[in-house]
């Protein structure tokens, strides 16, 4: 998925596992910027009686670089806790939760917030409520005013939640993993065994954990402007999200004996590159590695395995892909620089020379207007959408599965023309597969376990 | 290594480095934790490579290098011992 159990050690610690990152200029809200990390991937609703959680060992953090050296010149951490009101029953709730302090709710999580500007920390606030999982009528009556008392308000004009949402981000799974069978295209597939079908959103229903964070701009550039010129450097921040574990765990009958300092063990700038661009045996190593050491990983981006697979895949619908052998500039500038200015005109998100695995957001394009919108972003005319950061619904497996397939390289070579099959690319999902909130923080309301229907059912 | 007790460990470390000295400032305070679980203080002790003498002292949110290869041989000879 777009991070989702994307390399084999982080598949193996859920809780730690950083599946999606956005940041976007809030678009009710266009004085701030709204970022939203999400972990553990794949919630099923009824997943109880421990019903997931953050994680109390996990430092969850959000990196800003607004430098463009591809380092953290801010850094947001979050640090939870749990508290257990009754530890002689097996349940989660022992009656209705109708408020976020509801005595009935046996298992709460707590975190505070801590903004590192460089070696300076100040703690913005400390024991926040998070909400408990939806887990049914019963048990969440009226489960979205309950999550909406889990937004808080903290020092710095900063807005934040964390906890269970809706997964926002949409992709057919089982089609691209099945030797990328986009369904929409399975007439033209080398070994697909089916006619075309409608794409299957196989997020759909799941929750996730999200960190969602709203801060004023001023707090987030360089010199504290509010930039108004798209074309300035310091409109450009850059940004991405990590988990990290101690070093040392020593594990006693009962409970676990941390020590150490923090190491990285997941992190996540543009969706789908740990995923689809860096090979299996790297990934490990790339979640461990800090964004400005992609330099390390160049090569995967400048050849990306799929652009090759493509015109084998589908045989006579990319010549022109097939014949492209250069380094792809295109998806460098996208994935790891930025573009500079001239490739689009009246546009530029670029962060310098460091190749660094970042959402780049330029803060001076305002949001579209919910009636423009176009979850294409930036390749469909509509600045304020991926790559120039991401929206919680921009379609950035099309997005990313075309410009691989060269949809982007005419903007480094004018005289390359991409294969007639490029647009017709998709996975055949819109937005429209999941929901959203059209205020913070954004992500829809998770769907409830006594409303969720198995899989097979 | 028959004597690779709490006590043993600490006067090991006294012919040793500033850092060991650290480690046995840390388990004096560890000594009063409730029985079966450890103290806030707790050490964890990475020997890296011991036949460079290359440990890792790891405590609280610290990583604290030691070369120390005595200690260091005499952890590894007591991860061996079948006694």
């Amino acid at each position: 998925m777009s991070s989702h159990r994307e390399a084999p050690a982080i598949s193996k610690d859920p809780v730690a596992d950083n599946t999606d990152t956005y940041a976007f200029v809030s678009p009710d809200d266009p004085g701030t910027v709204t970022i939203i990390s999400n972990y553990l991937p794949l919630e099923a609703p009824f997943g109880g009686p421990n019903f997931f959680e953050f994680g109390d060992d996990v430092l969850y953090e959000i990196h800003i670089d607004n430098d463009a050296d591809g380092r953290p010149d801010i850094t947001y951490q979050f640090e939870f806790t749990t508290e257990v009101r009754n530890p002689d029953t097996f349940l989660y709730n022992t009656g209705p939760i109708t408020a976020i302090d509801s005595p009935n709710w046996n298992r709460r999580q707590f975190y505070s917030v801590t903004r590192v500007d460089r070696w300076r920390q100040r703690v913005l606030a400390t024991q926040l409520a998070c909400p408990p999982c939806n887990i049914g009528p019963s048990s969440t009556p009226n489960y979205e005013a309950l999550a909406s008392q889990a937004v808080h308000g903290i020092a710095g004009g900063h807005t934040v939640f964390a906890g269970q949402r809706l997964e926002g981000f949409y992709v057919d799974l089982g089609a691209i993993f099945d030797l990328g069978d986009l369904r929409p295209l399975q007439n033209l597939h080398l070994a697909s065994m089916v006619p075309p079908a409608p794409g299957v959103n196989d997020s759909h229903g799941f929750g996730v954990h999200s960190i969602a964070l709203k801060i004023p701009i001023s707090q987030l550039t360089k010199d504290g402007s509010v930039p108004t010129d798209v074309m300035s450097q310091k409109a450009v921040i850059g940004v991405w999200a990590a988990a990290k574990r101690r070093r040392a765990v020593v594990r006693e009958p009962g409970f676990a004996f941390e020590a150490g300092p923090w190491v990285q063990v997941s992190r996540l700038g543009n969706p789908l590159f740990n995923e689809v661009i860096v090979a299996m045996g790297d990934k490990d190593r790339w979640n461990a590695v800090p964004a400005s050491e992609d330099k390390l990983f160049l090569h995967y981006v400048q050849h990306p395995e799929l652009a090759g697979l493509l015109p084998v895949l589908y045989p006579g619908a990319f010549p022109n892909l097939a014949g492209l052998k250069a380094a792809r500039a295109d998806l460098v500038a996208i994935l790891l620089t930025g573009l500079p200015a001239g490739i689009v005109p009246g546009f530029q998100n670029f962060t310098g020379n460091t190749y660094a695995d970042q959402l780049r957001l330029n803060v001076a394009i305002p949001p579209t207007p919910a009636g423009k919108v176009n979850p294409l972003g930036l390749v469909a005319g509509d600045p304020a959408g991926f790559p120039n950061g991401r929206r919680v619904f921009d379609d950035v497996v099309t997005v990313e599965l075309r410009a691989i397939a060269g949809l982007t390289y005419p903007l480094v070579n004018p005289s390359y023309t991409p294969d007639a099959a490029v647009n017709a690319i998709t996975d055949g999902l819109t937005s429209a597969s999941t929901s959203y909130l059209s205020q913070f923080p954004y992500l829809g309301t998770p769907q409830s376990g006594f409303a969720t229907t198995p899989l097979a059912a | 290594m028959s004597d690779l007790t709490r006590r043993g460990f600490v006067k090991n470390s006294a012919a040793a480095t500033a850092g060991i000295t650290v480690i046995g400032a840390l388990l004096s305070e560890e000594a009063g934790a409730k029985t079966g679980e450890p103290g806030e203080k707790a050490v964890v002790a990475y020997v890296r490579d011991p036949r460079k003498g290359e440990i890792s002292v790891l405590t609280g949110d610290r990583e604290v290098h030691v070369h120390d290869r005595k200690l260091a041989a005499a952890i590894a000879r007591a991860a061996t011992d079948r006694r």
